[in-house]
This record gives C-alpha cells, sequence and structure tokens, in this order.
C-alpha cells in the first residue's frame, strides 16, 4: 500500500531575469494519501499544484519540508501523466512506452501492447506521435504512465489541453483503467467537474499553496458526467471555490 | 442559402487519390527541373566552348567526357580517388570528434559560447585557398594537409549545428524521463541525441560540401599523390582536357555521396516527420 507524506513543503523560486520578485509557490502545505485512493488537488494558477507534483516526482526539489512517497517502506514507484503527451517524436508509440520500461523484452512489448488496447489505441502502436491527435497522443500518455506499473500514479491536468468532448471521453478511459488498477492517484486540475468525477478526496488549495479545504467524495464508480449525485456534489464544490475566491480576495482566512 | 456538403467515404478516397496523383506530378517535376538544370548546364559549356573560346582553353564536354573514361581506365584513377577520399574521411572524422567536444561547451556554458562563437565565425569567413597554401608552408608536401584543413574547415560547421540541436531540445521530454527514472545516460542516448540529430546531419553534409572541396584544393599545392595532385600535373602539362576529366569525376563522385548516401540517412532519419492523419481523438 502506497503512502505520500507531505510536511510543512515550501517552495520559493528566486528571482529572474522576467520576473524580478521571487515566487511562492508552496507555502508550508501538509497532507498524507494512505491507500489506494484518487485524490484531487484543485486550486487556481498560482497555487503551486504543478510545482506539488514535480517534488512528489522528484524532478524539483523543495526549499523546505519534506515529501515521501512509500511502498511498504521503499520509495515508490511514479508514473506520471503530464498536461502535453510530451511523447519521443523519433520513437513508434510502442517504442515510446518501452523507453520508461527498465527492460526491454517481448514480455514487455506485450505489457505495452496490452495498455494501448486499454486505452483504445491497439492498433497505432506502430505509428509515430505525429500521426496521431492530440487526444490519442494524451491517451499513449496515460497508457505509459500505468505501463512502469506505477504505486504511485501523478496526473497534471492531462485532459487541459484537449476540446471538452476529448477531455470527457479521456476522463472514462481513465476512470475503467484506474478501476482495474486502485493505484495511489494525485491528480492535479483546475477543473473542479473533473475533480468531482474522478476523486475520492478533493484538496483545494489557494494561491501561494495553501490548503484550504478538504473535502471526500463518496459516491459509487464508474460516474458518469451529468449524473445528478455528481452534479450535487460538484455544486458544493464550486460554492467552496468561490467562497474561497472572496476570502482571498478580501484577505479573510477562511470562511 | 446555405449549403450542405457531406463527406461520404468515396469521396475522401477519391481525394486522396487525386492527391497521390499531384504528388506523383511533383515528384516528377522536381526530377524534371533537375535534368533540365543539367542540360542547360552542358549546352552553355558546348556553345561557350564552340563559340567563344578556343579547344585549348576549353574543351568541349564530349571530349572531356571521352577523356574522363580514359581517366578511369588507364591513368590509375582508383589509387588516386583512394587519397583523396581517405583523407577527406580522416578529415571528416577528425571534424565529428572535435565537433562533438566543442558543441558540448558552446551548448551548456554562456563562456564557452561567447569565446568560441567568435573564433568558429573567423574560421568560417577565411578563404579556403589560405589554408592549402599555410599547410604547404607550414608542413610540406605531406598527406596531412588535406587532413587538418578538411578538419579545421568542416568544424565549425558541425559544432555550431551540433550546439543548435543541444540546446533546441525539448526541456519536457528531459523531466519526463526523469520523472520516469531514467538515467542520464539513458536520457543522453534516448532523448538529447535523437532530438539533435537531424540538426548534426544538417550540419555534416554543408561540411562535407565544403571539405572536400578544400581537401582537393590542398592536394593541388601540397601532395604527393591523389586527385588535386593529377590536376596539378595536368595543368603543368597545358593538359586541359586531362584537367577537367578528373576534376570531372571527383566532384561526380563527390556529389553522388552527397546525395544519394548523406540526404538518403538524413531522410531515413527524419522518417518521424510525416504529417498528421488527422485521425479521431
Amino acid at each position: 500500500m502506497a503512502t505520500v507524506l507531505i510536511e510543512d513543503l515550501t517552495k520559493v523560486y528566486p528571482p529572474t531575469i522576467n520576473n524580478p520578485k521571487q515566487v511562492q509557490a508552496l507555502g508550508g502545505l501538509s497532507m498524507s494519501i494512505t491507500g489506494n485512493v484518487f485524490v484531487a488537488v484543485v486550486g487556481p494558477s498560482g497555487s503551486g499544484k504543478t510545482t506539488l507534483l514535480n517534488i512528489v516526482a522528484g524532478v524539483e526539489l523543495p526549499t523546505s519540508g519534506s515529501v515521501r512517497a512509500l511502498q511498504e517502506g521503499v520509495p515508490a514507484r511514479v508514473g506520471y501523466v503530464f498536461q502535453e503527451p510530451r511523447l519521443l517524436p523519433w520513437r513508434t508509440v510502442v517504442d515510446n512506452m518501452l523507453y520508461v520500461q527498465d527492460r526491454k523484452s517481448d514480455r514487455s512489448r506485450r505489457e505495452a501492447e496490452f495498455y494501448l488496447q486499454m486505452v483504445g489505441l491497439g492498433d497505432v502502436a506502430d505509428l509515430y506521435p505525429s500521426q496521431l491527435s492530440g487526444g490519442m497522443q494524451q491517451r499513449v500518455g496515460i497508457a505509459r504512465a500505468f505501463l512502469v506499473n506505477p504505486d504511485v500514479l501523478l496526473l497534471d491536468e492531462p485532459f487541459s489541453h484537449l476540446d471538452a468532448l476529448t477531455g470527457r471521453s479521456l476522463r472514462d478511459y481513465l476512470q475503467r483503467i484506474w478501476l482495474q488498477s486502485r493505484k495511489t492517484a494525485l491528480f492535479v486540475t483546475h477543473d473542479v467537474t473533473e475533480a468531482v468525477e474522478l476523486a475520492d478526496r478533493i484538496v483545494m488549495l489557494r494561491p501561494g499553496g495553501v490548503t484550504y479545504d478538504d473535502i471526500s467524495i463518496d459516491l459509487p464508480r464508474p460516474r458518469r458526467h451529468g449524473d445528478p449525485a455528481v452534479r450535487d456534489i460538484q455544486d458544493e464544490v464550486l460554492r467552496r471555490f468561490d467562497a474561497m475566491g472572496a476570502a482571498v480576495r478580501f484577505g479573510a482566512e477562511g470562511v | 442559402m446555405s449549403t450542405v456538403s457531406t463527406v461520404t467515404p468515396g469521396s475522401v478516397s477519391e481525394l486522396s487519390a487525386r492527391e497521390l496523383r499531384r504528388a506523383a506530378w511533383s515528384r516528377w517535376g522536381y526530377r524534371l527541373s533537375v535534368v533540365a538544370g543539367w542540360v542547360v548546364f552542358v549546352g552553355v559549356w558546348y556553345l561557350v566552348a564552340r563559340l567563344v573560346l578556343t579547344p585549348q582553353q576549353l574543351p568541349q564536354p564530349h571530349v572531356v567526357a571521352v577523356e574522363a573514361w580514359d581517366v578511369l581506365r588507364l591513368r590509375e584513377f582508383g589509387g588516386n580517388f583512394q587519397a583523396s577520399i581517405l583523407r577527406v574521411a580522416a578529415g571528416f572524422l577528425l571534424a565529428l570528434l572535435l565537433s562533438v567536444g566543442l558543441g558540448l561547451l558552446i551548448a551548456y556554458s554562456r563562456w564557452w559560447r561567447r569565446l568560441l562563437g567568435r573564433v568558429l565565425q573567423f574560421v568560417v569567413s577565411i578563404p579556403t585557398v589560405s589554408f592549402a597554401v599555410l599547410s604547404l608552408i607550414v608542413l610540406g608536401i605531406s598527406p596531412m594537409g588535406p587532413i587538418l584543413n578538411t578538419m579545421i574547415v568542416a568544424t565549425p560547421y558541425i559544432t555550431t549545428n551540433l550546439a543548435q540541436g543541444l540546446t533546441g531540445v525539448d526541456r519536457r521530454l528531459i523531466v519526463m524521463s526523469e520523472s520516469f527514472g531514467r538515467t542520464r545516460a539513458q536520457i543522453i542516448v534516448g532523448v538529447l541525441i535523437p532530438s539533435s540529430l537531424l540538426s548534426i546531419l544538417g550540419g555534416a553534409r554543408l561540411a562535407f560540401a565544403v571539405a572536400w572541396r578544400v581537401a582537393l584544393l590542398t592536394e593541388i599545392f601540397a601532395s604527393a599523390d591523389g586527385i588535386g595532385l593529377q590536376i596539378r600535373r595536368s595543368f603543368e602539362s597545358y593538359d586541359i582536357q586531362g584537367m577537367l576529366a578528373w576534376a570531372l569525376l571527383f566532384i561526380v563522385i563527390m556529389l553522388l555521396i552527397e546525395n544519394l548516401v548523406l540526404r538518403q540517412v538524413e531522410r531515413r532519419l527524419s522518417r518521424w516527420r510525416t504529417p498528421a492523419t488527422g485521425v479521431a481523438p
């Protein structure tokens, strides 16, 4: 069972030529995730969502505080789905999948093809990314993250660059594949609708990277877009979001 | 009144067929224009040789062609060509090795970029004949002259393109690789080299085109064998036909290497740049 422990996490970016002021992306964030849950981190731009995922993935270092992603006491294996597909354009789809695999064998190729089939792309394994649409490329990105058999799955607004219909269809793919694997997932988004459709728990961040609210979503899966129960919770989360906006605007500590 | 257009599978395949036909015509048009270019070149040569100059100044194309055939059969073309091509290859290989080091310095160090950028600009602007003369003064008649000159002239082109390729690497792909636990060596082999490979090849092709001309020029001045020496000997004995024949054969072979080998390698390595097919999401 995977655990992600985030303690008093702060990230401050130093001034640059383009931005002469230092920027605080995360300001003492603490949270813990235990077990096979899908956690959505929701917040406006500048609330440090992507920074949080990068630190959990180990590609950025915190200014202070700590992050530990563990699986049975050892460092957890991480699978990352980015905002853009980030595929290597000179490799075919299946070779892109195999790039993140430690061992290249017939078995790993079969596994790659299995996950491609899971996202409905079984017949494009030998095409290059430039031959796929944006939605298909993002599905490859999702399949690639699952291929490494991650203990912790990180998703950074994976549908934000897609049109609404494609985004919805990809959410269905993600939900289906996650239900089969039940990985610990940390999903960053600014879209409350998709957060409620996918998550067991929503952590709301406010600008400056501080937790504002922590909401449990207890709804059966698979959840459907437009389902009345889903819509009710979306309305409630949006109401809290508006309240947070007002609180931030008026400098209040909370609502 | 509004109109509604319907796209049926049949009309899509008709459209594709039309586009394929257009692409085929475009390919044939390109080939025809290449042939037409050569025909015009030979035609102008023929007219100038016939009407403007004497045969001692410029022999007609067919005379040079017959002489070239004789050179191929009777005058040790193979041995001289081997000597020249090996020097070009050795100089080119040295330039590649040197460019990897210099390209890495320029790509990843601002200080080195400033320093070497100016030096490389300076080297590119030196007339190539200066290298030939200089190698004669410094090295005398030596096979090292063409090799070193090829290396010096080719290096700036390959280095600049290599550095551009490395600095143009998509940083997000490196972050992706790191997030999936790829090692530094895996990132170099899997991301850095492939993403700068086309840029390097472009530079190499350009460098090759300049390098063999310099090698030939240096051989004319300072070599004990090779095609360049044969051109000089023909010139010294007023054998203008032989001079043109030797030069023509070497140029044709170099152009074939440039176009049939280097360009094909480049085309093969850029296969992935196929346009989007417009398939459903």
